[in-house]
């Protein structure tokens, strides 16, 4: 128990000392782990408010819908038979609790701005369904009088309300009233536009052109958990043949909720693969800060072990550390997610409402928690016992260990052609392979990230600028601002790696020119000057902007790869984006490592050179 | 004959625990072409800030410096670098070689920086190691060197650009007996081929080799005494083996 105490101790002298390094990691942590915890608010923030809908209408467990696209020519006579046999079924099967239909669907246009929007008609001809019977939000249901009574997304889109008119098939009808229903997506993101009409109404319609697509019908089953199983019981009494024009398919209510936010659903994938590379980027930054306090505190810990500390409590001290860090990390995050996930969820065209935070679950607490506490082992172990396998008599001789080899680099100061400035450089960069790399591996996400946000940004332009097909204009404009979203969350992404990878490089090239200073000192002393020993730091350096350009391009075509499609354009990142990508990163990472080189280069060489 | 060192009223100043510490506190001092000085003095009187004084790793905060005749006090960073190169060899007690790299290619280092050719600066340097008797491990890296070797190293590197004048700051200080043999030998030879020498030491041995001895006490010289130069044979060290062995 005492030692426990001590450990807590020496954990809580070192935050002390090292308050810049502890904030560091605490921040960048809080990034990932807040843009988790904004990952698993959004997502399942559209569940509760559809299921209230899916009560409050009797929402079908299993929905058959056949119809044939409107460019198709009909089978009104495939379309009638699957009607006789799906209401046999329903009628029959065992295990069905209430129908709602047969329902007619009617195809037809609807004016939006001006412009044609595809539509769908529901033909309701009973005052109330015992299954799906949409809840009326403005206004009233269909009655005496005929009008329509608009899907919520439709009147959202048209603002639209009860009182007004529409325009369908270039004819005004007066809107009964609003609704929300789960039997399909809101429009604009789901299409067509829907809106429900009385037999009367219908028929005014088909005197105006609209055409017969289909039916739906709706079941409610004694269990809902069955509908899977009825679904795979029934399939076949509903088929049609593959070369038939006429589409028909039964589904669950549970494959209807899954897919009824698409949007959330991209909005919270997209966060949660941004969680994931800061989340790795954050194991760069841990393992940097470590590598470095080891080289720097080797004296300290020399000093520990001559006095009894075993490495493993040495170890301990950095974990009970850092998991501390990961702990406040961990809840700053969480808040964040609470904080922020609302204003994410709440411009979805698709949750039918308001969106609600799913509740905050252990389940949702540890996987944060994990993600914090996994990034900060997996930067900490591995240095730390590097650190504390010297000897400790070589601990207490601080300073970084000399090589012992000459290695293949060794003819660099003397290679023809070689500025003697850069031969330095990769002779000491050599020396600390490992912290390149992790210098390396931050910037290589970074330009990953990057690479993908200018391919996502060129296939989104493609994309705006291709004129929406005729009657998708405002699914289409819906579909735009979803990806502008996607793309605003890609880009920031992109910009925190970045930065952070930055952060990353000044840290490492703050460590490089602590661990150098010594060399340098005797190089300015043998007539070394200072813009010498700078370019000689910044050299050491640019191999992690190197292979960052390197790696980090590839990658991101990579990323690219898994993203595009669907209905992404495929394109490949344009090359003067590349190549100035290319040229930009070592350069901005020169400049930004030339500042802890230069400061290195004003101290004064006798003092520095008066340690040892 | 111009000095190669002369120093005016030099001072340096440092600032203490609430007061201001007089390191060098108006050090008048010439030394003249191939003479050899020792400064010896009681640790902290300020012979090695002198030292970093004279070589330009520290700045005076007032005084004239000149080396070779020019006027170096008021040089920048940049400039004192650049005639450090062929005015200023420094030998330190520590060695100070780079850790990165071998012995030839530290003794090259400062010829390699005035602009010599690659095959010169490695022939020069590669005589020199030769001479020094540390030519078969040019290819080492100071790890794997002892000491003795580490120190000739040093005296080589600081050497190869044939400096105005070497600076040595406790040259012996971290040798062993039989090391700090072979650098007085060394220093010896130096001496006697005509090399301006300035040695900051403890060891009356290394001191009783100079032709001229000056002692500091607190940032002053308060003393001096001119010596017959010859090392082995001064009263200050039982040296005689060695200066028979060493001599020029």
């Amino acid at each position: 128990m005492r030692s426990v105490v001590l450990l807590l101790r020496l954990a809580w002298r070192n935050v002390r000392r090292r308050p810049g390094q502890a904030v560091l990691l605490l921040v960048t942590l809080t990034i990932a782990t807040g843009t988790f915890g904004v990952a698993t608010s959004v997502y399942g923030s559209a569940d509760e408010p559809w299921d209230r809908v899916w009560r409050a209408t009797d929402g079908f467990h299993v929905g058959l819908t056949a119809y044939h696209p409107p460019d198709e020519p009909g089978d009104a006579e495939l379309v009638a038979d699957l009607r006789r046999r799906a209401t046999a079924l329903a009628a029959s099967a065992p295990g069905v609790a209430a129908v709602g239909g047969p329902w007619t669907h009617l195809y037809g246009s609807v004016d939006i701005a001006g412009a044609p929007e595809d539509l769908t008609a529901e033909v309701r001809d009973s005052p109330r369904s015992a299954v799906d019977q949409p809840l009326v939000t403005d206004g009233r249901w269909l009655g005496a009088g005929g009008g329509v009574v608009l899907e919520s997304g439709l009147a959202s889109t048209l603002d639209l309300g009860a009182g007004d008119t529409i325009t369908v098939q270039g004819r005004s009808f007066p809107v009964r009233g609003v609704a929300m229903t789960v039997s399909r997506g809101r429009f604009p993101l789901s299409r067509p536009a829907q809106v429900w009409v009385t037999a009367e109404t219908a028929q005014a319609m088909r005197a105006l052109g609209m055409t017969e697509e289909g039916f739906e019908l709706q079941i409610r089953l004694d269990d809902p958990a069955d509908a899977a199983a009825f679904v795979e019981d029934h399939r076949a009494a509903v088929s049609v043949d593959a070369s038939s024009p006429v589409i028909a398919y039964l589904e669950t209510w549970q494959q209807r909720r899954a897919d009824s936010h698409s949007d959330i659903d991209i909005v919270a994938a997209t966060l949660f693969a941004a969680g994931l590379l800061l989340a790795l980027l954050t194991v760069a930054t841990a393992a940097v800060l470590v590598a470095g306090r080891m080289a720097a505190q080797v004296h300290q810990i020399g000093t520990l072990k001559a006095v009894g500390v075993t490495p493993r409590q040495v170890v301990s001290v950095l974990l009970i550390e850092h998991l501390a860090i990961a702990a406040l990390a961990s809840a700053a995050g969480l808040g964040l997610g609470r904080v922020l996930a609302p204003r994410l969820a709440g411009v979805s065209l698709t949750v039918l409402g308001n969106p609600e935070l799913p509740p905050l679950t252990w389940g949702r607490v540890a996987t944060v928690c994990a993600v914090a506490s996994a990034t900060v082992v997996l930067g900490t172990v591995r240095p730390a016992l590097r650190g504390t396998r010297h000897s400790t008599l070589r601990s207490l001789a601080a300073g970084p260990r000399p090589p012992r080899r000459p290695g293949p680099s060794s003819r660099l100061v003397a290679a023809p052609g070689l500025p003697l400035a850069g031969a330095l450089g990769l002779r000491s960069a050599r020396r600390r392979p490992a912290r390149l790399l992790t210098s390396a591996a931050g910037l290589t996400l970074g330009v990953a990230m990057t690479v993908v946000a200018v391919a996502l940004h060129a296939s989104l332009d493609l994309l705006e600028v291709t004129p929406a097909e005729p009657g998708h204009a405002a699914s289409a404009t819906a579909t735009d601002a979803l990806y502008a979203q996607v793309r605003s969350i890609v880009v920031a992404t992109a910009v925190l790696l970045l930065v952070l990878a930055t952060v990353n490089a000044v840290v490492v090239a703050a460590f490089a020119a602590r661990d150098t200073a010594r060399n340098h000192a005797v190089l300015r002393a043998v007539g070394a000057t200072p813009r010498q020993t700078t370019t000689a730091l910044i050299v050491s350096q640019l191999g992690a902007s190197a292979i960052a350009v390197a790696l980090g391009i590839p990658l991101g075509f990579g990323l690219w790869g898994l993203m595009e499609g669907g209905d992404l354009p495929a394109v490949t990142p344009p090359a003067p984006a590349l190549v100035a990508l290319g040229a930009a990163v070592p350069i901005v990472f020169a400049a930004i490592v030339a500042v802890p080189a230069r400061l290195m280069a004003r101290r004064p060489v006798a003092p520095v050179l008066a340690h040892e | 004959m111009t000095a190669v060192v002369e120093a005016r009223g030099l001072v340096r100043r440092y600032q203490g625990d609430g007061e201001v510490v007089r390191a060098v506190d108006g050090v008048d001092l010439a030394v003249e072409p191939g003479e050899t000085v020792s400064v010896m003095g009681p640790s902290g009187c300020g012979k090695s800030t002198l030292l970093h004084l004279l070589g330009g790793l520290e700045r005076p905060d007032a005084g004239e410096l000149r080396l070779g005749g020019r006027r170096v006090d008021g040089l920048s960073e940049t400039q004192w670098a650049v005639f450090r190169r062929q005015g200023v060899g420094f030998v330190f007690q520590a060695f100070h070689l780079v850790d990165e790299l071998t012995a030839v290619e530290n003794v090259e280092l400062p010829a390699l920086l005035v602009g010599s050719s690659r095959h010169d600066a490695r022939r020069r340097a590669s005589g020199l190691l030769d001479r020094l008797g540390v030519g078969a491990r040019a290819g080492h890296l100071p790890d794997r060197l002892s000491g003795g070797e580490r120190q000739r190293v040093a005296v080589a590197r600081a050497l190869i650009n044939e400096p105005l004048v070497v600076l040595a700051d406790e040259p012996t200080g971290n040798l062993d007996s039989r090391a700090t043999g072979d650098i007085l030998r060394l220093f010896a030879d130096l001496r006697a081929a005509g090399q301006t020498l300035l040695i900051v030491t403890h060891d009356p041995r290394v001191a009783s080799m100079a032709d001229r001895l000056l002692t500091m006490r607190d940032g002053v010289i308060d003393g001096g005494t001119r010596l017959d130069g010859g090392a082995f044979a001064s009263p200050l060290a039982d040296l005689g083996d060695l200066a028979d062995r060493g001599g020029a």
